[in-house]
């Protein structure tokens, strides 16, 4: 392990996480302008050039905000629920490539924190952990919306888990690789949306449901569950919930780029700026999904995830296994 | 260099977590410790070359099964249950369990030839060690039988929980 490795890689880590801290204050503000102008309202525009200020006010807002543990929480627990989700989608970032290998000063730096051999089981084992935040967060709050807003959010998550998890398991059946660097590699001149376009249908709608945006947003349903698990949550600790969501958000775009849309791949531009044009597309695609539809009903969202994503998933994966053994 | 550091990190929290899991008298704050062991647990994995086996723990036991773990345990609320047995006759259950593990442990220990084993560092790992490629393969084909055995009884565990749900609603 030289100097340059460690270098490189805090260099690294450290753009990352500086990209996605001022990353998610840009994304809420694009959601608010795109829906403003889905539903023909103007959006935030009073806080800086075209409201671009308007998320950061709001955070000093919420930092500055009274920080309130319910008097029957389990304290120890309620304080470290709110981290956890952003932590596991940080540790999920990892192994995300999100540019071609570049030559810095005689040495080559992959432009990935960093390539494990096992990075999907690594992605979908944070995902799971990515859960623990929210049940406890429900339970810790000692409230009965909350608890029932977590362990219905966490029933969905583990139900759209399996969908995505074999849906990815399609692609490495394809690929004999669970690195996603050697994935997007192998993408040069055929991105897998083609071959695999049902495992992205799949893949992107349990995404959708993993990040608990809507349509798929039971956990927070207003309607009948007050906030669900973060209703007691205020100040800091709701905006970890907030990152996290958006952390997510990046991470479930992050992967459909890599596994799907030919990673950092793409003609005259560098492969940096292809990743950034389209994980804002992702990022649009999600805003535009929530301005778009209403959300379903906990039935419906559960008969869908096991009816339908699940034996689809499998379908897809048994036609793949099928194809690739008869073709190798 | 390291890893000594990290072996003694991840061993100690392990047993910490462990003797917490025991001892802590909030169910939920016992599964939490729980999974604190497993994750530790798959830091040991790593260390020892095996990244899928270290995955698969995450994956399966400290993201799916301990969920649910969780789920039944806040959900039934197990604080006013009439104990099945006496604390007396616990504590022996358990001290009769203790000696057979300790008995087991020291015949394993003494029937590896005690303290002149080679250390595990000095024997090369086989290429492909601990990757998934490797573990498939041997998976499916020295222990093909165990494999499929498994999968059966794992079918009919899940069949039979269809079964059970089902009769309650009918």
């Amino acid at each position: 392990m030289d100097a340059t490795f460690l270098i490189a890689s805090a260099v690294k880590v450290l753009v990352v996480l500086g990209f996605v801290l001022l990353g998610v204050p840009l994304i809420v503000w694009m959601e608010r302008k795109v829906i403003g102008h889905m539903q023909d309202r103007i959006g935030p525009q009073r806080v800086g050039p075209f409201g671009l200020l308007q998320t950061i006010a709001d955070g000093i807002k919420l930092f500055f905000k009274e920080d309130i543990v319910p008097d029957g929480a389990d304290r120890v627990v309620f304080i470290i629920a709110p981290a956890l989700p952003v932590i596991t989608a940080f540790l999920a970032l990892a192994v995300i490539p999100f540019g071609d290998t570049v030559r810095v000063a005689g040495h080559d730096i992959p432009l990935q924190i960093t390539d494990v051999n096992i990075a999907v089981l690594w992605i979908l084992g944070t995902t799971s952990m990515g859960v623990y935040g929210i049940v406890l967060g429900g339970w810790a709050s000692n409230s009965k919306y909350p608890l029932l807003g977590g362990l219905r959010s966490s029933a969905q998550m583990i139900s759209y888990e399996l969908a995505q998890g074999i849906s990815l398991v399609s692609v490495i059946v394809m690929t004999g690789t669970l690195s996603l660097a050697s994935i997007v590699r192998q993408q040069e001149h055929l991105w897998f949306i083609v071959p695999q376009f049902f495992a992205f249908v799949i893949y992107i709608l349990c995404g959708i449901a993993e990040t608990n945006r809507a349509p798929f947003d039971l956990a927070e349903a207003e309607t009948e569950l007050v906030a669900g698990f973060h209703t007691e949550f205020s100040s800091m600790k709701f905006a970890l919930y907030f990152l996290a969501e958006y952390a997510n958000m990046m991470v479930v775009s992050g992967i459909a780029i890599s596994v799907f849309f030919g990673g950092w791949h793409g003609p005259f531009l560098p492969p940096v700026v292809w990743f950034l044009i389209k994980l804002s597309l992702f990022l649009f695609f999600y805003v535009w999904l929530r301005a778009t539809f209403p959300r379903l009903r906990y039935d419906q969202l559960m008969a869908f995830g096991w009816k339908v994503l699940l034996p689809a998933s499998l379908l897809n994966l048994t036609v793949t296994a099928l194809v690739v053994g008869l073709t190798a | 260099m390291l890893e000594p550091v990290l072996f003694a990190l991840f061993s100690v929290s392990a047993v910490v977590f462990a003797f917490n899991v025991v001892f802590r008298r909030n169910a939920v704050h016992c599964a939490l410790h729980l999974v604190g062991v497993l994750l530790s647990l798959s830091g040991m994995f790593v260390l020892l070359n095996a990244q899928f086996i270290a995955a698969i723990q995450i994956l399966i036991y400290a993201g799916a099964i301990m969920v649910l773990f969780l789920f039944v345990v806040m959900l039934l609320n197990v604080k006013g249950e009439a104990p099945l047995l006496t604390p007396g006759a616990w504590k022996g259950f358990g001290f009769f369990f203790a000696l057979i593990v300790f008995v087991e442990l020291l015949y394993t220990v003494l029937s590896q030839g005690g303290t002149e084993g080679t250390p595990a560092a000095a024997v090369p790992l086989p290429p492909g060690f601990g990757s998934p490629a490797e573990i498939g393969r041997i998976l499916y084909s020295t222990w093909l039988f165990p494999f499929e055995v498994t999968s059966i009884l794992l079918l009919i565990a899940v069949i039979g929980a269809v079964v059970l749900a089902k009769r309650k609603f009918a």
